[in-house]
């Protein structure tokens, strides 16, 4: 028998002690425990996932929450992305979740639905949300309740290395007003140029980009429960990495396909081989630093049709309070610190994204330089171009953005045509979602 | 098969009558630390695990019977029946290639040539290493698009720029190549067996006029079967199981476009990823079952060219 055997056979003990010691489901209802502070010494524990700056930032921001709340102590425990979501699972499924933690959107629906998270109302004493836009504060409701409280925003942008740019003696067309085949053009003279040392962009490649593609496109991804995305916005998606790769723009397919898997540093972005980047802009700041540059710029999305309001305030992150959690209210205080509190602000800056509090926000961008200033001084750029908030990615879709590279790789790699892809992919999403709710 | 009666004949004539019942007792205090763990770290979770089979369970609301669902779906789920294929190439093709050189090496090494002991560590270094998070990081830049196979390949006056790792028709034959260059436990067993082989069926058969071929072919493989089939039996178990390699090389994927999608990885994706912990468990007992019934086909096998020397 080996290890994944055991981990396998691990997570069947656990649920049979559990079950046995009649504790199974007992993490499904919330508990009991009324929102007020506790008199004495108090520990709740934090979880997150992110890189070395992340757990930088937050340790000092938790460590000025201490201060101010002396009876409080926060144990803090954090991983990597893809080691989180196993472990929160598993802690869920124990009983054992994290007092607060962070949450993305794609997991926002099955925890929320799942009766794991409490609702954030029933706090509001001790956690203010009135700070950020209501649109952005809707995006954590599932279900009727406050679920999740909005930490940042994440607005897709093209990061342009202008660097890369004047070496080749190109200059961006106008950007506020350029469509996709504009953009196509440009990138593509970047490869031609440099006759491959450089390459334009990369193919957008993850739900973000896909939920931006489907409204640029007149249609929406998700509603409720249901894939609203057409077979053929689809196919047109899933065909950009291929598309790119045959004009040049991304290199080649194995080009595309080993960017798509690699980690920040060792993509072409990073290594300061490839023009534009389509992603969050706050990640201008984490790219310039790989690339080693400060000459990065973050200019808007190409559109469909320039100009439409497309764009929409999409939480980067989110914070959430485990409905198991014993001490609901100090969990609710130190979200609001992390939240709210200038001094938690000033120290957590942009790593995660743009802060959601607009106080926060108009703070930073006072006092902010280089490419942290342009990060944040883009969600006023693109202001007029942002319309309503989508549906939440419904629960059973968590792993889309695996889901889109995986189609787009049978695309790029001629396995399967645009449109069989596009309709493979939404009957198998569509089982995933059916099968969870 | 003479070994295992001669094992039971063995046993049969230590447990005499006149054996006082504290002996058992004894031997099970000693043995308790390995039970415990048997039965409750393997056993137990083991009938838990098809028990979550028939069941929809998600690890967060309690386990829903679904009869046959999770089985029936694997006929419907073209990236099971994907995984699987997957697997089975690995295996078929990864498990003799690794088997020859193994046997190769220990037929060098059995020469008694200067430095030996080194050489035998040396060999058989890969095979500790190999399996670990480490290699695998490793095996991703090698195979890289500007990795150190591809400066090989210039050094040999081909140059290409191709991402062995990133590319779903070669990405499967780099993990290949890693599970072949762990050849050094089956090594040392093929280079134990050697020992075994009495000097004198050589020389007898070298005043025959026999050359070294042809007493490869009808001295030291027929008498080395039994090993041989030994080190297949475990090759195919352990390879069918392989996990890490994928996982760290794909990033946890099986990517691109599936080509590493090892059962075992799928395993792991529906139940960790998708949380479909029924279907997972489902898929694991499909697993069982086809490892032993991979086994009971090799076992068949052996009487056809496994010679046991009695």
């Amino acid at each position: 028998m080996n290890r994944v055997w055991k981990k396998v056979m691990a997570a069947g003990l656990a649920t049979v002690t559990l079950c046995s010691a009649a504790a199974c489901g007992s993490s499904v209802g919330a508990s009991d425990v009324p929102v007020v502070p506790a008199d004495g010494d108090v520990t709740i524990r934090l979880n997150w996932w992110g890189g070395d700056a992340r757990i930088k930032a937050t340790e000092q921001a938790v460590k000025g929450f201490e201060a101010e709340h002396p009876n409080i102590h926060v144990d803090m425990e954090y991983s990597d992305w893809t080691g989180y979501w196993d472990k929160l699972a598993v802690q869920s499924a124990g009983g054992n979740a994290p007092d607060v933690m962070q949450m993305d959107e794609l997991y926002l629906a099955f925890y929320g639905s799942m009766g794991s998270l409490l609702d954030l109302n029933k706090a509001s004493q001790y956690l203010d949300l009135s700070t950020m836009d209501a649109s952005l504060k809707s995006m954590g409701q599932v279900e009727g309740e406050q679920v999740a409280a909005p930490a940042t925003t994440a607005q897709y942008g093209v990061i342009v290395n202008n660097d890369v740019l004047d070496s080749l003696g190109l200059t961006l067309p106008d950007t506020d007003q350029w469509t996709w085949n504009d953009f196509e053009k440009f990138a593509q003279q970047v490869t031609e140029r440099s006759a491959g040392q450089y390459i334009g962009s990369i193919a957008p490649n993850n739900g973000y980009g896909l939920q931006l593609w489907a409204r640029q496109h007149g249609e929406s991804l998700f509603k409720g429960n249901a894939i609203t995305i057409s077979p053929k916005t689809l196919a047109s998606f899933l065909q950009l990495p291929a598309d790119w790769a045959k004009n040049g723009i991304e290199g080649n397919a194995e080009r595309w396909s080993e960017n798509t898997a690699a980690s920040l540093n060792d993509t072409d972005f990073g290594k300061g081989k490839q023009a534009m980047m389509i992603t969050q802009a706050t990640m201008i700041t984490p790219y310039a630093e790989a690339a080693g540059t400060q000459n990065m710029t973050v200019v808007p999305m190409p559109q469909v049709t320039p100009g439409a309001k497309t764009m929409y305030l999409k939480p980067g992150m989110y914070w959430a309070i485990s409905s198991g959690s014993q001490h609901p209210a100090e969990a609710a205080m130190l979200i609001d610190y992390l939240i709210n509190n200038k001094q938690a602000g000033a120290v957590l800056g942009t790593e995660r994204g743009i802060p959601a509090s607009n106080d926060i926000r108009k703070m930073l961008a006072g006092s902010a330089s280089g490419t942290d200033k342009s990060a944040l001084n883009f969600v006023d750029d693109i202001q007029p171009t942002i319309g309503k908030a989508p549906a939440i990615t419904p629960n059973g879709a968590s792993e889309l953005d695996k889901t889109i590279v995986r189609y787009q790789q049978d695309v790029v790699f001629g396995k399967r045509k645009p449109l069989e892809a596009a309709k493979s992919m939404i009957a198998e999403l569509q089982e995933s979602i059916d099968f969870a709710s | 098969m003479s070994s295992f009666s001669e094992f039971g004949s063995l046993v049969k004539k230590r447990h005499k009558p006149k054996d006082k019942p504290t002996d058992t007792k004894v031997a099970l205090g000693f043995l308790a630390p390995w039970l415990i763990g048997a039965l409750f770290l393997s056993l137990i979770p083991m009938v838990d695990s098809l028990v979550i089979s028939f069941t929809k369970y998600n690890m967060i609301k309690p386990p829903q019977f679904v009869g046959l669902m999770n089985y029936r779906h694997m006929l419907a789920d073209p990236r099971f029946i994907n995984s699987l294929t997957v697997t089975l190439i690995y295996v078929v093709i990864s498990v003799p290639l690794q088997l020859v050189a193994a046997l190769a090496l220990a037929v060098l090494l059995d020469r008694g040539m200067r430095g030996l002991a080194f050489y035998r560590s040396a060999f058989y270094l890969p095979s500790m290493l190999g399996g670990s998070v480490a290699v695998a990081v490793l095996w991703k830049m090698v195979f890289g698009s500007d990795g150190l196979f591809n400066a090989l390949l210039g050094l040999l006056g081909i140059d290409t720029s191709m991402s062995w790792i990133a590319n779903p028709d070669t990405a499967n034959w780099t993990l290949i190549a890693l599970h072949v260059w762990q050849f050094g436990s089956p090594m040392v067993i093929f280079l134990a067996g050697l020992r075994q082989i009495p000097r004198e069926l050589y020389e007898a058969a070298s005043v025959d006029g026999a050359g070294k071929w042809r007493q490869f072919r009808s001295i030291t493989l027929p008498m080395l079967s039994p090993i041989i089939f030994f080190n297949l039996v475990m090759s195919v178990i352990n390879s069918f199981q392989t996990f890490t390699q994928a996982y760290v090389v794909s990033g946890g994927t099986g990517g691109p476009s599936d080509s590493t999608l090892f059962y075992t990885l799928y395993l792991y994706q529906q139940g960790f990823a998708s949380l479909r912990m029924g279907y997972a468990s489902a898929l694991a007992w499909i697993m069982v079952l086809i490892v032993a019934a991979l086994t009971g086909i090799n076992f068949a096998l052996s009487k056809f060219w496994v010679h046991y020397d009695d």
